[in-house]
């Protein structure tokens, strides 16, 4: 560590090379590159903007582009839909009139109006999204496309970064992504191993945060056990379980990081949503969603580095009916202006608002975006299909460019004009922006996707 | 003339002027001594101003709110019985999606029926003997919307319009004045339209034929004409036509959405849904679309009014933090 301290710095301010390809050997021997940035912070000369964490919005199902940031008033009427766009606090940038709050608060975010994807298919998409390829994904048949799966995004994070004892570096809020009885494949680990799978936790509106990998204690939610004596009682209870448990020396260093986790009064406060204040929580909407943006907040603040917000476990509105997914083949409107539309606004400016009050939007990325977007053209049951070739996501904080529209659509929102980007290219941006490029990913055996979008940068 | 709102600044994306977000610093939470300092001198104004004799305006008459409900749940569509007795609605609860009636007097709150997939947007026929409503049957997975009555016991549910053939989707049943019609949206010819039927499901007419997508129609209490919304001049507006599908007329032109419209009982006014003002607020005009008020005039989420048989306005608020139903006793401005 004091030799690496002491290597030359490149004229931008970033360490050598050599210097990290040494640290990518150090790793090994037990020096994460966690501990490179910590070195490099203390050289003074760290690299200029770096996030240090990513909170990912999982729009699961996939939003319209036209109904939400890529609108098209110009369009015949069976493509641009009931929705005007608004001005926003951007000159020249209009978003849907269902997203006034995110209008103001249009120069803190970048939108990228040229995503494109290689799937139409929810299963191979949602794959494409999380990890940057399609290998492995499977689709609605059941076909699994061939090549070893990628690990998620935040999966790759954990392995970089190095597994943390104390805390996950990698958090999913929110039930196991699946269309119909089909999983989806590359929300976790995958060839890294189920130690860097995230830790899950999710928020019901009647049960408060709920940590389904804790369920040795009793389904016990963690606002329940903040009571002191609650927790103590139904500890005890489950020292009681583990001891007479035979399987208690197979527990893996996931499982004993979870349960320290809810062990340490420390790191179990950052599950307690009912620390925050009452202001603030109706702020970011008192329904899951909204709730979830919270406590990834809360989770951030906290040391987790990248936080999944996933939208809802099915695809479809109709199956889950409180917040069900953006999957709107029918009534597209109707939900997205009585529940999806608003509930986004909401939850997503007002975390902006509530990172950037704490002076964490600087380091911390909020990307929201889904799998694909959806048909310009309004099919016959008032709703849009799957639309692969061409979406838009939105991209905040973490020293990226905002308050910019990165690429463009066709007058129909049917194919990127300019700059086509892929997901795997804008999250090969975001890891490059918390300071995890091909050296750092080659280093931890990693295999670099996508290509760089340096407007974002 | 259509009434400012409270907060200029809530005009923000109409292109008014740019609204700063409200900085939300540690300094703002340590001032919430302060900000209680300021309400009870806020209480003692406003009791000054009432031994005074002075009455507040109309529009800002949110003392005399009424809250209904306080559950939080999402909710959709309330809709009271004739009698005044009882009101349902829709509530998203979890996974399911149910009708409930509520007693007046709130003594007694039950569900209509015990159906497991979603139902939705329920209204009271003029005799208060049935209940129109939306049924969702979600096998496989895409729902299927139909149109169905039943008693207010739960029983005796019959199909009015039900997909034919092929997916379709048939919601927003609205009744004919008489009872003998139901006005509804169906998308069975390729597009969400307006039609007519019998509530035996007879006699079905198709009123509209737009590429544009026409929904939530309300039958006028005099029988003559139906209000719904559309998006043939751009974004959803109001318009009018005969029951028979003739004689469009447009009522409202504005620079956000208008939805959701909704007769009062003497059908001289009719309130609805716009975010025109860079949130979704209550309106009310008259039948021609003209002297537009805002009768609700804050910044959380106000939509589905709906009148009581006296003329007043239930809605559905988020102002409490999560969604309830409100009771607006009077309606300020009605019977100019």
């Amino acid at each position: 560590m004091l030799r690496l301290g002491l290597q030359r710095v490149c004229g931008d301010g970033r360490i050598s090379r050599r210097a990290l390809v040494y640290a990518g050997g150090l790793g090994v021997a037990g020096l994460a590159l966690d501990d490179l940035f910590r070195l490099e912070a203390s050289t003074g000369q760290a690299p200029r903007r770096k996030a240090r964490s990513i909170i990912l919005l999982w729009l699961w199902g996939g939003p319209s582009h036209l109904d939400t940031f890529d609108p098209k008033p110009q369009a015949p009427v069976q493509y641009r839909g009931p929705f005007a766009p608004i001005a926003t606090r951007v000159p020249g940038i209009q978003i849907s009139e269902l997203l006034p709050q995110l209008a103001a608060r249009a120069d803190r975010f970048a939108l990228v109006r040229s995503l494109h994807c290689r799937s139409n298919d929810h299963g191979i998409a949602g794959t494409i999204g999380l990890t940057g390829s399609d290998a492995g994904g499977m689709s609605l048949g059941g076909q699994v496309v061939p090549g070893a799966l990628g690990p998620a995004h935040g999966a790759v994070v954990s392995k970089v970064l190095g597994f943390d004892a104390s805390m996950p570096r990698f958090v999913t809020l929110g039930g196991h992504l699946h269309q119909g009885k089909r999983p989806i494949h590359g929300e976790g680990g995958g060839p890294l191993g189920p130690l860097h799978d995230p830790l899950r936790a999710d928020y019901d509106p009647a049960q408060g945060v709920k940590l389904p990998q804790l369920d040795l204690i009793g389904g016990q939610s963690a606002d329940l056990l903040s009571d002191r004596q609650r927790l103590r009682e139904a500890l005890d209870g489950q020292l009681r379980v583990l001891e007479r448990w035979p399987a208690i020396d197979r527990l893996d260093q996931f499982r004993r990081q979870a349960l320290g986790l809810l062990t340490s009064p420390e790191a179990r406060q950052v599950f307690d949503l009912s620390r925050e204040g009452e202001t603030l929580r109706r702020r970011y909407g008192m329904f899951r969603f909204g709730q979830c943006c919270l406590l990834a907040r809360r989770l951030v603040e906290a040391g987790v580095r990248l936080v999944q917000v996933n939208w809802s476990s099915h695809v479809e509105p109709v199956e889950d009916t409180g917040d069900g997914g953006w999957d709107m083949h029918d009534r597209n409107f109707q939900q997205l202006q009585d529940r999806h539309a608003w509930m986004l606004d909401q939850a997503l400016a007002a975390l902006l608002d509530d990172l950037s009050d704490r002076g964490l939007l600087a380091e911390t990325i909020v990307v929201a975006v889904g799998e694909f977007g959806r048909t310009p053209r309004i099919n016959e049951k008032a709703g849009r299909d799957h639309w692969e070739r061409c979406y838009s996501g939105l991209v905040a904080g973490g020293g990226l460019r905002v308050g910019q529209v990165v690429g463009a659509s066709d007058a129909r929102g049917e194919l990127p004009v300019d700059q086509p980007v892929t997901p795997a290219d804008l999250f090969r941006t975001l890891l490059q922006q918390m300071g995890i490029g091909t050296t750092q990913l080659t280093t931890a055996g990693l295999t670099p996707r996508g290509e760089l979008i340096e407007a974002l940068l | 003339m259509i009434a400012q709102p409270a907060d200029a600044s809530a005009s923000f994306g109409r292109g008014a002027h740019l609204r700063k977000p409200v900085a939300r610093t540690d300094a703002f939470e340590a001032s919430q001594g302060w900000r209680a300092w300021r309400g009870v001198a806020g209480v003692c104004a406003a009791l000054l101003i009432a031994l005074a004799g002075v009455r507040f305006p109309a529009a800002y008459g949110q003392q005399r709110l009424v809250r209904l409900t306080h559950d939080g749940h999402l909710k959709q569509r309330p809709s009271w019985s004739p009698d005044g007795r009882w009101l349902a609605f829709t509530r998203h609860e979890g996974h399911a999606i149910a009708v409930y009636l509520r007693a007046a007097d709130g003594s007694e709150e039950k569900r209509l029926t015990r159906r497991t997939d979603p139902e939705m947007d329920a209204v009271w026929s003029p005799d208060g003997r049935r209940l129109a409503f939306t049924f969702d049957k979600t096998a496989p997975n895409q729902g299927d919307m139909d149109v169905y009555t039943v008693g207010p016991d739960g029983e005796e549910l019959q199909p009015v319009l039900v997909s034919a053939g092929k997916l379709s989707h048939e919601e927003w049943p609205s009744w004919s004045p008489d009872g003998q019609w139901l006005a509804l949206t169906s998308t069975r010819d390729g597009n969400q339209e307006l039609y007519v039927v019998r509530p035996d499901g007879r006699d079905l007419r198709r009123l509209t034929s737009d590429p544009a997508l026409d929904m939530h129609p309300a039958w006028s209490p005099d029988g003559q004409r139906i209000v719904f919304a559309t998006s043939r001049w751009g974004d959803l507006e109001l318009a009018s036509i005969r029951s028979d599908g003739s004689d469009l007329v447009r009522l409202t032109t504005s620079a956000g959405l208008d939805d959701y419209p909704a007769w009062s009982p003497d059908g001289r006014q009719l309130a609805f849904v716009s975010n025109r003002t860079g949130n979704f607020e209550v309106f009310v005009c008259d039948p021609q679309g003209q002297d537009v008020r805002n009768v609700t005039q804050h910044p959380a989420i106000d939509t589905f009014p709906a009148w009581t048989p006296s003329g007043g306005l239930t809605f559905v608020s988020n102002r409490d933090g999560g969604f309830d139903l409100y009771l607006l006793p009077a309606v300020p401005g009605a019977g100019r």
